[in-house]
């Protein structure tokens, strides 16, 4: 395969599952696709400087979006491979600069992994008065066993907001360790991080959001939806600590169990300041009985009556 | 033979070792809307559940016919398939799905111009509401006219509507009413579970249940009569059992 046959192949997925239909070609388009140690294509355009090095098992890559520069289309990164087996680190750094706002779109595609370890670690440094939003979504193989180790450390200023969101949109999970850490250190900071997972057979996640609220005023959601099907196993250590005065925090996480998979959930409130708020709401079970009833009385069958609450609950 | 779009006969039904349905039997009309009147707690619901075959609420005996078709063993997909449909008094929440999407699961071949069509129907503007999530962001009230809505687009041959008045105030009450008019007006069937005597009086032939049985059948008015003189002064239903009842 040459090297333009595989970024064909990864950009026609990737628009398959939630890019824009130009984020590949247009002049406006910021992008970077890596195929396994491989830069293939990359993009950019005045105010976002991208630099990568191709190293022995991925790529190391810093990405800046300059002071009050503000992307109306999303970034759109492509990190895949379409082999059978390997590796794959990618070590990132952005910098989202003062005033600048940026949507990033993730896609991680390896469609044919049946032994392969991808492993992502970044970090993410956010100004003052920024707002950025990651969306990392992961397109896997239907049968393969891959394993997804993605670490990010985030740290947010002064009244930025930061949106992180990881989606499982095709194939099975494998063995997943997602690890986000992130600090709300300026004032009325906020951030948002939402995890959705879908575990089939014997695939292993493992979700750990970890929120420090320690900016005056900042605030946190964390939100997990997990699925588990199978023998899947499931588990989920949420914690927001409010280490600030007027900080709040919440957190959100639903797990459903089918079949013989077993789920564990470890949210955890802190609040090492006296005057922070910190709530949390948590639900393991399998899905009510009188949810599936009421889509089987509009003549679904009980599989597709599942199969809509699913994709609702991971929407 | 009957030709009723629904007959019940002699069904019986024990959950957790209690008789919830006793040898109860009652016919429901295409074109009509027959009413099935009944304190909290006389099993109403459990009737809904039975007719729409949930599994928890299998008949130990007697049977259930629809279109004449003897359905009282098929699985509640299969009943909706031939044309029933149960609105729940409690409708459940369906986090990420959107009110159009909920919609459009009910009829995969309406308009969008007719989903709309049916959320103004319900009172609901389509405008503010197509787009929202069918969870805790709406009330119960709202969720009741979404369901309502949704049953409205199922054209069903027959829809079962438990306790459609509950949570939806007085002022809609009758524009709620409407919507049931319509659907018997199109030739379907509506079967109402309610408590209030108000909302049985308006439908063409009703039931009076109590304790798991029906003790009384006849005109929307006779049983509105005999409910408020003899029920709504019973101040213990399940002491009066079916002997306190009939007559």
């Amino acid at each position: 395969m040459t090297l333009q046959e595989k970024m064909t192949a990864l950009v026609e997925i990737a628009e398959r599952t939630g890019a824009a239909h130009d984020a590949f070609r247009s002049d406006d388009a910021v992008y970077v696709v890596v195929h396994g140690n491989d830069i293939i294509g990359s993009h950019q355009v005045p105010g976002v400087r991208i630099e990568a090095q191709e190293t022995d098992e991925g790529i190391d890559a810093a990405i800046t979006v300059e002071r009050g520069v503000i992307l109306p289309k999303p970034v759109n990164l492509c990190f895949g491979h379409l082999g059978k087996e390997g590796r794959q680190v990618i070590n990132s750094h952005v910098f989202i600069e003062d005033g600048a706002k940026a949507v990033f779109m993730a896609h991680c595609i390896f469609p044919n992994a049946s032994l392969f370890l991808h492993a992502m670690e970044g970090t993410i440094e956010i100004g003052s008065g920024a707002s950025f939003a990651y969306r990392e979504v992961h397109v896997h193989s239907k049968e393969g066993r891959i394993e997804v180790r993605p670490v990010s450390k985030v740290r947010v200023g002064p009244g930025s907001l930061y949106q992180g969101d990881f989606t499982l949109i095709e194939g099975r999970v494998g063995n997943l360790n997602l690890d986000f850490d992130v600090e709300a250190w300026g004032e009325k900071s906020r951030v948002e991080v939402t995890s959705k997972v879908y575990g089939k057979y014997d695939d292993s996640c493992e979700v750990r959001d970890v929120v420090r609220l320690t900016g005056p005023g900042s605030s946190a959601l964390i939100k997990a939806r997990v699925v588990l099907s199978d023998e899947s196993r499931g588990r989920f250590l949420g914690m927001i600590d409010g280490a600030a005065s007027g900080a709040r925090g919440h957190l959100d996480c639903t797990e459903i169990v089918q079949g013989n998979a077993q789920a564990e959930a470890s949210p955890v409130v802190k609040a090492s300041h006296p005057e922070a708020e910190v709530t949390h709401e948590a639900a393991i079970g399998r899905i009510a009985d009188d949810k599936i009833a009421g889509l089987m009385a509009k003549g679904l069958s009980e599989d597709d009556a599942v199969d809509v609450i699913v994709s609702g609950l991971l929407r | 033979m009957s030709s009723a779009l629904l007959e019940v006969e002699g069904i019986s039904v024990v959950r957790e070792g209690k008789k919830i349905l006793s040898h109860l039997s009652l016919k429901a009309e295409a074109g009509q809307i027959t009413g099935v009147l009944g304190r909290n707690g006389a099993g109403k619901s459990s009737l809904a559940y039975a007719v729409m075959g949930l599994d928890k609420y299998r008949p130990l005996e007697g049977a259930i016919r629809f279109g004449g078709r003897e359905i009282t063993d098929l699985p509640i997909t299969e009943r909706a398939r031939l044309g029933l449909t149960l609105a729940w008094q409690h409708p459940a929440r369906y986090e990420g799905i959107s009110v159009h999407d909920y919609l459009r699961l009910s009829s995969r071949e309406a308009a969008e111009k007719e989903l709309a069509a049916a959320l103004s129907l319900v009172l609901l503007d389509p405008k503010a509401y197509m787009d929202r999530m069918v969870d805790k962001t709406l009330s119960g009230g709202e969720r009741k006219r979404i369901e309502l809505a949704s049953v409205y687009l199922m054209k069903p041959k027959l829809a079962i509507l438990d306790e459609p008045d509950s949570g939806v105030d007085l002022l809609a009450l009758g524009e709620i009413m409407h919507v049931f008019r319509l659907l018997a007006r199109e030739g379907q069937g509506v079967l109402i579970i309610t408590h209030r005597e108000d909302v049985a009086a308006q439908c063409d032939r009703s039931y009076l249940m109590c304790t798991g049985a029906v003790v009384l059948e006849g005109s929307a008015e006779a049983v509105k009569r005999y409910f408020l003189s003899q029920c709504e002064p019973c101040q213990d239903v399940a002491a009066a059992g079916m002997e306190g009842c009939s007559e």
